[in-house]
């Protein structure tokens, strides 16, 4: 069946409708993030800055140019040791998170044992308890054994709000993997654990990838959580310290949105690498 | 359900073990799944209980008057609080700007990405980068485009002569609350049109086929052929954003701060625990919201499921 011209035209339009919209205010971010203080306070507005640069990056990042005199030795700390906490929070509460998510996704699918059933909804009913209605007791729970303003209770809490989706999506995941291959190595005399092991992790790649890539978007874009469980910079993520850089440097906004810009740059290179193994999970969520 | 047919519990196709190995199986069940139950019952569980006890109990750090049992005098003040009411007046605005909004444009997106194009990979990467996206740095990106002195909207409708002077985008709590929740739909409707997207591809091409021959039109088919199958789909579309919704907090945070005109329930949470330190209300407020999320799941997912079988 052949498109008429009338539906090719819509479907440009949906096309260029969908980029513009989506990549618009990235592209604004970005040159924003290289433009000069003056450019942006410009009316009507510079949409290409007259004098780019990449000022507020070495700002950001610890180069020698200061900008309106605003740049401070420590604040250049500020912000790297902010993006440190972020990258070090993530990858360890993505790797624990897939870990325990990975084993328990395996086992639900696969194995039968005493209480599982009961254990597994359980499990999905904390799918729908959300965070907000935990953080006041949470926070009790975490001022009591000291783990405020640590990277302990932040994987923690990451990891008990995260894990009930990935173990859903795991379990799925597995369920659809073949299971004659598995059946056969138990008949051959393997394991239990060495089949899993061997087999089945190696056909869970793409799955755990995809699982990895949802869990570290979510974590990285945290903000009310840390807001509460991080409140000095040996913790502090970056999304906490872009809100108070809003309130300190209300007219560099060059500053503010190259920070952003950097923020932005992880979780934006895990999606589009991994879009399709995300893809590939979602669809699977919804059926 | 738990099992397929594909593993039925009392499975024939797979060999009889030997009670050694079932023992094994049960143990080695139990430790794998050890781990995350344990996350659970001590990180979720169990908070949850502490929270509903702060809920029936007077909790007033700031006061520093000692906690007692109160019952359910938390929730009564917290439903006939002023400030709450207008919080839940607020959380159903951005509720259905977003959901229809949602609905409506990831639908329309979902049809297009539907479609055999050049470059449909590259646009399948470049959709997914609002979802990737912190909240808190799409906010300062559309704080960029909606602020009314150097803001980029008033520029370009102001260079293509549509206005003639620049707009306060944020002038009435309305208008704030709308913004806010197109901001939130920005970083939201990736994963919405995707679900969609999922429930389209679905939908065997030789039903369009057939209606066509029946002399169907486009939107026809898409009203009579298309819309009843992707219901699921846009069940659980509509489950996500509508739960995503209630919880909104990080954009109103940058775009508004803690505004009376634009807070949001969360917002209110926030206030009333951390910030005032009165964690019985607060939780009560939180258990509230909770409750009315959990009962909205339940009810797109029940509803739709009725209507398809």
């Amino acid at each position: 069946m052949h498109a008429s011209r009338v539906q090719q035209v819509v479907r440009a339009i949906g096309v260029a409708a969908i980029g513009v919209w989506s990549l618009g205010p990235v592209l604004i971010g970005l040159i924003t993030s290289l433009s000069t203080e003056a450019d942006v306070q410009a009316v009507p507005a510079h949409w290409v800055p007259d004098a780019p640069t990449i000022g507020s990056y070495q700002t950001l990042l610890g180069g020698d140019i200061v900008q309106g005199g605003i740049r401070t030795p420590s604040e250049v700390t500020a912000f790297v040791s902010a993006m440190g906490n972020t990258a070090i929070v993530t990858v360890e509460a993505v790797v624990a998170c897939v870990v325990v998510s990975v084993l328990a996704g395996y086992a639900f699918s696969r194995l039968r044992f005493l209480g599982r059933k009961v254990a597994f909804v359980a499990l999905i009913v904390t799918l729908e308890v959300p965070i907000f209605a935990l953080l006041a007791p949470l926070f009790q729970l975490m001022a009591g054994v000291h783990l405020i303003d640590t990277q302990l209770g932040l994987v923690l809490v990451y990891v008990s709000s995260q894990a009930p989706l990935a173990v859903w999506l795991l379990y799925n995941y597995c369920r659809e993997l073949p299971p004659e291959p598995e059946e056969a190595a138990l008949i051959d005399g393997c394991g239990r654990f060495a089949v899993f092991w061997r087999i089945v992790l190696p056909q869970m790649r793409s799955g755990i990838a995809a699982v990895s890539a949802i869990v570290m978007l979510s974590v990285w874009g945290q903000f009310l959580v840390p807001l509460l469980f991080a409140p000095t910079i040996a913790t502090k993520p970056v999304t906490v310290l872009l809100t108070e850089f809003v309130g300190k440097y209300t007219t560099n906004q060059p500053l503010i949105v190259a920070a952003g810009m950097l923020a932005l740059l992880p979780p934006a290179v895990v999606a589009v690498a991994l879009n399709r193994q995300i893809r590939g999970m979602l669809s699977g969520w919804s059926n | 359900m738990l099992r397929t047919e594909r593993r039925p519990a009392s499975s024939s196709r797979r060999p009889r073990l030997p009670s050694r190995a079932r023992l094994e199986e049960g143990r080695l069940g139990w430790l794998l799944i050890l781990p995350v139950v344990a996350v659970i019952a001590v990180l979720v569980i169990y908070p949850l209980a502490l929270g509903f006890g702060l809920s029936l109990r007077s909790v007033h750090y700031a006061s520093g008057t000692p906690e007692t049992f109160v019952g359910l005098k938390n929730y009564v003040d917290v439903l006939g609080d002023a400030e709450s009411r207008s919080a839940l007046v607020h959380t159903m605005g951005y509720v259905v700007v977003a959901v229809v909004l949602e609905i409506v444009f990831g639908t329309l997106m979902a049809l297009v990405l539907d479609q055999a194009f050049r470059g449909r990979g590259v646009l399948f990467a470049i959709l997914i980068l609002p979802w990737a996206m912190p909240g808190i740095v799409s906010g300062l990106l559309w704080t960029r485009i909606l602020n009314p002195d150097n803001g980029l909207l008033n520029s370009l409708l102001f260079q293509l002569h549509l206005i003639d002077h620049y707009q306060v985008w944020f002038s009435s709590p309305l208008a704030s609350i709308v913004l806010i929740a197109i901001v939130h739909v920005w970083g939201v409707l990736p994963l919405i049109a995707l679900i969609i997207l999922s429930g389209l591809q679905s939908v065997p091409d030789e039903l369009h086929a057939a209606a066509a021959v029946d002399g169907a039109g486009p939107i026809a088919q898409f009203r009579f052929v298309t819309l009843p199958l992707i219901r699921p789909a846009v069940a659980v579309a509509l489950t996500i954003g509508t739960v995503a919704a209630l919880g909104i907090f990080d954009e109103i945070y940058v775009l508004n701060g803690t505004a009376l005109g634009t807070r949001s329930i969360q917002t209110q949470i926030y206030l009333t625990t951390f910030d005032q330190l009165d964690f019985g209300r607060g939780t009560a407020l939180a258990f509230l919201l909770a409750f009315v999320t959990i009962l909205f799941s339940i009810a797109y997912l029940r509803g739709f499921r009725r209507q398809t079988v």
